[in-house]
């Protein structure tokens, strides 16, 4: 298992986020997580790469309530749960979060160089930049474009690329149709389906079920912070309960 | 040719202003610290100079370079000890930084009295240009200012660290995910900073007089050059220091008893920008944090 995630709960306060979660990806998978609207896909995604815990930290001494985060997250048979954020990265799991934030103010290409910011090895930085130039050509033409100027479709692929920049085991991508015209969404599935064959795991959270069951290895289904089913995309469908009541199609 | 002495006065005193402002600047993008000790750093950078060139007898020089070196040090440990506990109470911060401001005044009040003090110029002479005397001392301290920020220009623009200062500037939660110690970098940028701070006192110092209260009015104008400039961009702490450094040198020279006015000047061109763009010329927008 690459990433094992075993009894997780996260609560904000007296909010239970995420209640209880086990779940894990296999190298190699492309894993999803679906579910409604404030389920805690994104605060999972969140705990696993270190970012509730750097809340945490940050939040220590105020008088907002304190988050708990009790459970294990394993990756590559190391604990991330005891690690900070930024020593998560070193380690191959990458987290390309919500809403893209690329970083708005610079252009694509420091943007991309932030991404490489923890590699070493200048060679491999600029293959990793030639192979993300080759994966997503339009950012190439654009390389001293400030970001904030690109369409929205353009700032995932900036943020998928920038991921990619620290070379991954593992990338983590956090709604990246959300917001996009239809085609665009198509476009990044299509990317998604690339990076796969690239050989890097992934674990995809997002709302467009039908197009995402029709890519995936496995899916998780999450609700009110708990997983209540998984499956491949067509055991999940035929469950007749899952398909109306959680995934609302 | 009194157009020429407030053209020169203006490049000084903006000159001045920039460095505190792009410090200030920095400190408050990559650590969101709104840094009220900010100018107290330049006055004991000035203090620092002046007991070692007037009472030791060692070359100013020196003096300044210790006085960058010290302060940089004095920031940091400040940073560790009273600001980093309370860092995201951005109240705390304030209240804590002007305490520490005044802590300063009082300290040099003690040791050094409040009288007025001064510390002679790096190079004696003047050069007159068109009828109007100016001193090496000036030229020097424009051209160090100018020296300086092009280095920090270089170092923000094309290295390591400045590409990591930048986007934690920009988003501090997605820098940790790109592999940045947020901490780390905000200490660094705390440095970097309070050594500007330092550096403006070390090459003004020449040209102003010394006083333990000598932190206020440059307070003031630097935060009217924030609100002007847009909080946050660097590029508007520059050309807004600019903007306030001639608007005052103009009121100085041109309006009778114009001397008293200068305080009024930023007041005024503060008001002016939050009634009018509340943004600044050049308003960064942050990401917000959740």
């Amino acid at each position: 298992m690459l990433l094992d995630v075993t009894n997780l709960t996260v609560s904000y306060d007296k909010a239970v986020l995420l209640n209880n979660i086990s779940m894990h990806v296999d190298e190699g998978e492309l894993v999803s997580m679906v579910g409604p609207n404030g389920a805690g896909k994104s605060t999972l995604l969140r705990t696993i790469s270190g970012l509730v815990a750097w809340e945490k930290e940050i939040t220590r001494r105020s008088t907002q309530g304190d988050i708990i985060i009790k459970g294990s997250v394993i990756f590559n048979g190391e604990r991330m749960d005891q690690i900070p954020a930024n020593e998560i990265v070193k380690k191959g799991l990458i987290h390309c979060p919500e809403r893209r934030r690329p970083f708005r103010e610079m252009t694509v290409l420091d943007n991309l160089m932030a991404g490489a910011y923890l590699m070493k090895d200048k060679i491999q930085t600029q293959e990793n930049l030639d192979q993300v130039y080759q994966l997503f050509p339009v950012l190439h033409g654009r390389s001293k474009q400030i970001s904030g100027t690109l369409s929205g479709g353009e700032q995932q692929m900036l943020a998928v690329g920038r991921a990619l920049m620290s070379t991954p085991k593992l990338l983590c991508i956090d709604e990246p149709s959300t917001g996009l015209a239809p085609m665009m969404r198509d476009e990044v599935f299509k990317k998604i389906m690339e990076i796969k064959k690239l050989g890097i795991t992934i674990l995809l959270v997002e709302q467009e079920v039908k197009m995402v069951f029709t890519m995936t290895t496995r899916n998780y289904v999450l609700s009110s912070g708990k997983i209540i089913a998984e499956g491949t995309g067509d055991q999940l469908l035929q469950d007749e309960i899952i398909r109306k009541t959680y995934l609302g199609l | 040719m009194i157009l020429l002495d407030i053209f020169i006065t203006g490049l000084i005193s903006g000159s001045t202003y920039a460095l505190l402002a792009i410090g200030f600047s920095i400190i408050f993008g990559a650590a969101r610290i709104v840094n009220l000790a900010h100018t107290a750093f330049y006055m004991v950078a000035s203090y620092c100079i002046y007991l070692v060139s007037t009472k030791m007898g060692i070359h100013p020089g020196w003096g300044m370079i210790m006085a960058v070196i010290l302060v940089t040090l004095l920031g940091t440990i400040a940073y560790q000890i009273v600001i980093n506990p309370i860092r995201e109470h951005h109240g705390a911060v304030l209240i804590a930084t002007i305490a520490l401001a005044m802590a300063f005044q009082e300290i040099m009040t003690l040791i050094f009295k409040s009288s007025y003090l001064s510390v002679p110029a790096l190079i004696k002479g003047f050069v007159p240009i068109l009828g109007v005397k100016v001193f090496y001392q000036q030229i020097l301290t424009f051209g160090a200012a100018f020296v300086v920020m092009g280095g920090l220009w270089i170092l923000l623009m094309e290295t390591r660290a400045g590409l990591a200062i930048r986007a934690t500037a920009q988003d501090r939660e997605v820098a940790n995910l790109m592999g940045i110690n947020e901490s780390r970098i905000a200490m660094l940028a705390t440095a970097i900073s309070v050594g500007l701070a330092g550096f403006a006192g070390a090459i003004v110092v020449p040209l102003t007089v010394i006083n333990p209260r000598m932190w206020e009015h440059p307070l003031i104008m630097m935060m009217a050059v924030v609100v002007l400039g847009g909080l946050g961009s660097l590029k508007g702490s520059f050309v807004g220091a600019y903007i306030l450094g001639f608007a005052e040198s103009l009121v100085v020279f041109l309006i009778p008893a114009g001397a008293f006015l200068k305080g009024s000047v930023a007041l005024s061109i503060m008001i002016l920008v939050l009634l009018i763009r509340p943004d600044g010329l050049f308003g960064v927008s942050f990401e917000e944090e959740r």
